[in-house]
């Protein structure tokens, strides 16, 4: 009896460790791509309904509320010049990653590889690549999109079951580091080369089928920000990409 | 669970009951163990516990959350013509009327209120939850959201501020969806409404110490398409939110009771209908809310025609300040040196009147 109980117990483990090692108990090593609690591919559209005024238009200078700056970041900003960007051909310095993700874009979200997932915008024309694991494509010079390694934190403390009929939940943490100094908003609000970029990842699916992607984000700037600055930004996916609409990044507009 | 071994034989009815007793004790200690385990690696369907006290941050739309919305700017709105229309009816003393007090107050407007809430559960007799409830005073009534898998009443059945609520657990979001709100306004201090036919499916997710909220609000009257708004808020373990079910009077003029006026401008005649075209150099049908201007695309037909407005700095009124630290009150960001729109020049000491030297 006691046999039989034990096997009990190790069957029912052994079925949960199978159904969280993939979509349907796949065999086969597990891949970032294969364990995907949720479906971030294609293409999704920011909708503007929040801070219109500081994202889809260039503010005019010194118009920074809501950003924890200080007093360096302030002056920085106050003497942002866009010609003196684009004479050093740093046009693109509102479109490293924390900038540019509260900016009037599309997302064409794909998988690189097994454990690589693009995320590429029209905005500007940057691709971001998220890399799951240990596995990075090895130190690189600080960029736009700087390096984010990427997770997936199942929902439920791990096994990414939620309530409805075994289907899978979850999200996905990033974390963006190595950036190259850039803008917080176009109109020179500064972050520097030591800022961190956390993400969190949602997917939401409302009743009538749409669904939106929900992008929890902190930047941390030990240099530039008081407080950590904290957003969520929204887009809404796309049924193809009709709308794809690529341009280079303008210092400017 | 008391062991028996087989080793009483008194008599056959005693043989048998002490049979079935040592089975069941060799049964019943092992499923015991395998419910113990079974709750650690198959948790509930309510993985977060959302209960405690929620900091807002005025991180986003600082400007309507915190001093107040410039009048006539409802961008980023997907308004209906009825809605623009009856937005542009809103003067500033209509909150002074006793009728139209709660009108801030609503499931839907604490999106954009300044203050910060509470979260907590009530539960059933049985232990499980009964219902997650958001109380504070930035709400009216609170928002109880059912998890009793029950129906929405009839559509005649009252309609509250706080709304009619349930929900379930998708993964470690709590989705909700309420009905059967009052009118309201859709945010606060710029008139855009909403009616009492309003719906909003709202998300919460919680992971450490912030709380995101997605709500998408629908409303056949007054709004185009969806109204997305997501918000973080920040859990404040010494939060002191009150739970407060009555309405913040907020009067900015003197109050108007007892003159039997409603005030209001009439269609064509609100002379803040072009504030934002001609402060900020925002198109018309942007400021009224039109939602072809929350799409990319739109931001492509402006590109020939914006004209980037005056340094923020010289304009007036300012608000130019980094953020307001404290939620809700007005107050400066600290070591700044910006005008924060009138109220008063911030410096390293603090606030200092217009007129202090």
């Amino acid at each position: 009896m006691r046999r039989t109980s034990l096997a009990l117990i190790l069957l029912i483990l052994a079925s949960g460790t199978l159904t969280a090692q993939g979509r349907g108990g796949q065999a086969g090593p597990q891949t970032a791509r294969t364990a995907a609690p949720i479906d971030m591919t294609g293409y999704w559209v920011a909708i503007i309904s929040e801070d219109w005024r500081w994202r889809m238009i260039t503010p005019s200078r010194g118009d920074f509320p809501s950003i924890p700056i200080n007093l360096a970041a302030q002056k920085l900003a106050e003497a942002w010049d866009p010609a003196k960007d684009e004479a050093a051909g740093e046009q693109c310095k509102a479109y490293g990653a924390p900038g540019l993700m509260r900016g009037p874009t599309r997302l064409h979200i794909t998988w690189l590889d097994d454990s690589t997932m693009k995320l590429e915008t029209d905005y500007g024309m940057q691709t971001r690549l998220f890399e799951f694991g240990a596995a990075s494509r090895g130190a690189a010079k600080p960029s736009w999109q700087g390096t984010s390694v990427a997770q997936w934190v199942m929902a439920g403390g791990g096994r990414g079951r939620g309530a409805a009929g075994g289907a899978r939940f979850g999200s996905m943490k990033s974390v963006t580091t190595n950036l190259r100094p850039g803008y917080l908003r176009k109109n020179g609000v500064p972050y520097s080369e030591k800022t961190s970029f956390t993400e969190y990842w949602d997917l939401l699916t409302e009743t009538n089928g749409d669904q939106y992607l929900v992008d929890t984000n902190v930047v941390n700037d030990p240099v530039y920000l008081q407080l950590p600055w904290m957003t969520a930004i929204h887009f809404k996916k796309e049924k193809d990409g009709s709308k794809w609409n690529p341009e280079p990044c303008d210092a400017r507009f | 669970m008391q062991s028996i071994t087989p080793t009483d034989h008194r008599d056959t009815e005693t043989q048998r009951n002490t049979f079935l007793w040592y089975w069941a004790s060799l049964t019943v200690r092992p499923l015991t163990v395998l419910g113990a385990i079974l709750m650690t690696v198959m948790p509930a369907f309510a993985q977060v516990d959302l209960t405690g006290s929620y900091q807002t941050r005025m991180y986003e739309d600082y400007i309507e959350r915190g001093p107040g919305e410039f009048m006539g700017n409802y961008t980023g709105m997907p308004l209906t013509d009825d809605g623009r229309a009856k937005a542009l009816l809103y003067t500033s003393n209509l909150p002074s009327t006793y009728e139209r007090q709660c009108l801030p107050q609503s499931a839907g407007v604490f999106q954009y209120r300044p203050v910060g809430f509470r979260i907590w559960s009530e539960m059933a007799e049985d232990g499980s939850v009964l219902a997650w409830v958001i109380g504070g005073d930035n709400l009216r009534n609170d928002i109880r959201i059912w998890m009793d898998g029950r129906p929405h009443p009839s559509p005649n059945a009252l309609h509250l501020a706080g709304g009619f609520a349930t929900g379930k657990w998708e993964g470690d979001t709590l989705t909700a969806r309420v009905t059967h709100l009052k009118t309201a306004w859709i945010r606060r201090g710029v008139g855009i409404p909403a009616s009492d036919l309003t719906t909003i499916t709202m998300h919460l997710t919680r992971r450490e110490d912030l709380l995101t909220i997605t709500t998408i609000q629908e409303d056949a009257y007054y709004l185009s398409e969806p109204h997305v708004v997501s918000r973080v808020w920040q859990w404040n373990p010494r939060g002191t939110e009150a739970d407060r079910p009555i309405c913040n009077t907020a009067n900015e003029i003197p109050t108007l009771e007892d003159t039997g006026a409603v005030p209001h401008y009439l269609p064509g005649q609100n002379p803040e209908e072009d504030y934002m075209i001609r402060t900020f150099n925002v198109p018309k049908e942007a400021a009224m809310g039109y939602a072809e201007t929350l799409y990319p695309e739109y931001r492509k037909k402006l590109k020939s025609i914006y004209k980037l407005p005056a340094d923020c700095i010289a304009r007036a009124p300012g608000y130019c300040c980094g953020w307001i630290e404290t939620q809700g009150r007005p107050g400066g960001a600290p070591n700044l040196t910006c005008n924060d729109g009138g109220f008063g020049t911030l410096g390293p000491r603090g606030r200092r009147t217009a007129t202090e030297k």
